[in-house]
């Protein structure tokens, strides 16, 4: 069974779409990363499987109900952690958590939720009191509090220091391994990369890629050689197939291909006929920051010839 | 796997019990919060500068103080409290929780009303303190349930117009310009000599009824009747109408400009654009493969992309 199906799902906004006929299904226990710059309509698309948009046409259905008309009982079992919402200042975290568990059938024990969100040790403090990193994780605390089967997570890290950064992702980790359905949002390539089995791309409210990273990685964009030449290379004598590629203020060769051999022949037999070492050379895998770039809507031409 | 697992789940929190807690929960809030202080500590101020300037620390006076620091309480800290929560994301969130939303608003403002009531029942106890202001028991519990009505029409009233404050800086503009006017020409602080036809506006205002009702408890004596019933009347019609004004009309979600796409160039159908290859300016070197073309499963493609098929 799928946890969430979403089929050509529109919202529109005057006559502008933020999302414009998105189609996919979310297997149970899977977690999936919702890519996309800002505007792209990742926000908009989670708010309908959320049930605070109706969409304009399209249907959403999470866990087998309608989002908009979800009760009580259903919103028991999704979690969620919006965008950018706040909690009251004035509770320490504890006391924060305890309302919230009181809220579920069967909420997770306090103290746990503390220990997976790794804010044990700040328990007593006032939320008013916390950085921003920890009030993050006191959201996603709230949104795992009731044992959610289906959690929803709104750019989780947005923000954050690196450190923070990392501690969510653990916590989401621990998650999906209990099972959780996980949707995020992120415009981190590097965070999706991390978390997620699977990356739905969003561009201009429409879906360009339903992938994993492996095969985003694998098949979306050039290789990279990349050579710094030493004080007193004959970078003149070059040949005419690389010559185009040097960089002559950073005094550097650099060559985004999909065919690497014939470069790397070319640049070692230039090597060898002036006797030269290759110290630093780096040939790079295809990066997925430029194929999700390249995915998200950098045009390019059907010929071939990139400008 | 979860969802088999939960085939056995324990059942919803009833209903009573959330709304105990959320009244507990909110009256925490407001209690640790400086903002109540006014509510309770200005009234009782006023009623110690005024007196001895003043002629009248009676019934008049007391109730005038008393429903001073009652509205303060049920409308201005209550109302900005309640347009910074929702500006901020609060109300947001609490929306999207398994709790139904009447329950959180009866909790929100039923501990406003206690904590409105005891700002009243604070000046009350002030006035017979230090001054000796008569009171009987029964003008006692009559003030009481006065105080109760009387904060459940002006929270009401208050759910309702935040619909149209639209950020938190307005809220303070907005709620002290609704509310002074109301509070001067209902001689919440000494009648005022003003034409006949305010007098009866205000009549017909919240503010009045509530003082008048008071002050009728307060000075009550036996053989007549406790409290006067045209002003209870007023209190509930405002009580009725701000709440059916606030179901109308109430937002959940702070108030945001509309949101439009960054802009972006827009997307031609023929070559063009920096692509992800910076130092590619020509040459025998392959552009990347489209990803569509590579992404099996591949939905939705965009208009003006005929190309990536």
């Amino acid at each position: 069974m799928s946890a969430i199906v979403a089929d050509r799902l529109t919202k529109r906004f005057g006559d502008f779409a933020a999302v414009d006929g998105v189609s996919f299904e979310v297997p149970d226990g899977q977690l999936v990363a919702v890519l996309g710059p800002n505007g792209a309509g990742k926000t908009t698309t989670l708010e309908m499987l959320e049930g605070f948009l109706a969409p304009t046409s399209g249907t959403a259905r999470v866990l087998g109900v309608n989002p908009h008309r979800g009760d009580r009982r259903w919103r028991a079992r999704i979690g969620l952690v919006l965008q950018s919402t706040s909690l009251d200042a004035e509770l320490s975290i504890r006391d924060t958590l305890t309302v919230f568990a009181g809220l579920y059938p069967a909420p997770r024990p306090v103290g746990e939720v503390l220990e997976l969100v790794d804010l044990a040790d700040d328990a007593e403090t006032r939320v008013g009191a916390l950085s921003g990193g920890q009030r993050r994780r006191v959201d996603v605390a709230i949104g795992i509090i009731g044992r959610p089967e289906v959690l929803f997570l709104d750019e989780p890290t947005t923000g954050l220091d690196p450190e923070a950064r990392r501690r969510a992702w653990t916590a989401v980790e621990n998650l999906a391994t209990t099972g959780t359905t996980v949707v995020l949002t992120t415009h981190y390539i590097d965070e999706a990369d991390h978390l997620a089995s699977r990356l739905i791309l969003l561009a201009a409210g429409q879906i360009v890629a339903d992938t994993t990273p492996e095969r985003l990685r694998s098949q979306g964009g050039p290789a990279t050689i990349r050579y710094c030449f030493s004080g007193d290379a004959p970078v003149g004598d070059l040949p005419a197939t690389l010559a185009p590629y040097v960089d002559h203020d950073r005094h550097a060769l650099v060559v985004r291909t999909e065919e690497t051999t014939g470069p790397l022949r070319d640049l070692l037999s230039w090597a060898d006929r002036h006797h030269l070492d290759l110290p630093g050379l780096e040939v790079g895998p295809p990066s997925l920051e430029d194929a999700y770039l390249a995915a998200i809507g950098e045009p390019v031409t059907p010929e071939g010839t990139p400008r | 796997m979860n969802i088999t697992a939960r085939a056995v789940t324990p059942r919803m929190p009833s209903a009573g019990r959330l709304l105990a807690a959320q009244i507990g929960y909110q009256a925490r809030l407001l209690a640790s919060g400086r903002a109540i202080t006014i509510g309770v500590g200005l009234p009782v101020i006023l009623l110690i500068a005024s007196h001895g300037t003043h002629t009248q620390t009676g019934a008049a006076g007391l109730a005038g103080y008393a429903a001073f620091g009652l509205t303060l309480t049920a409308w201005n800290t209550y109302g900005v409290r309640l347009v910074a929560a929702r500006e901020a994301g609060v109300l947001k969130r609490w929306r999207a929780a398994p709790l139904p939303r009447w329950c959180y608003f009866l909790g929100r403002i039923i501990a406003t009303v206690v904590v409105a009531v005891a700002a009243g029942a604070a000046t009350v106890a002030a006035g017979v303190l230090l001054y000796h202001s008569h009171l009987t028991a029964s003008g006692a519990l009559g003030a009481l349930g006065v105080f109760v009505l009387g904060a459940f029409a002006w929270t009401a009233c208050a759910t309702s117009l935040t619909a149209v404050i639209p950020t938190l800086e307005a809220a303070s503009p907005i709620l002290m310009l609704t509310y002074f006017p109301v509070i001067i020409i209902s001689g919440i602080f000494g009648s005022i000599s003003e034409p006949h036809w305010l007098s009866t506006i205000a009549s017909y205002l919240p503010a009045q009824p509530l003082a008048h009702a008071v002050a009728a408890a307060l000075g009550h004596t036996a053989g007549h009747a406790l409290l006067p019933a045209r002003d209870l009347v007023v209190l509930a019609v405002w009580t009725v109408a701000g709440l059916a004004g606030a179901v109308a009309t109430f937002r959940w979600e702070p108030h945001r400009p509309a949101q439009r796409r960054p802009a972006r160039a827009p997307r031609p159908a023929s070559p063009s654009g920096p692509g992800a290859q910076p130092a590619s300016t020509g040459g025998d070197i392959e552009p990347p493969a489209t990803l569509a073309d590579a992404t099996p499963g591949l939905k939705g493609h965009p208009k003006g992309h005929p190309e990536r098929r």
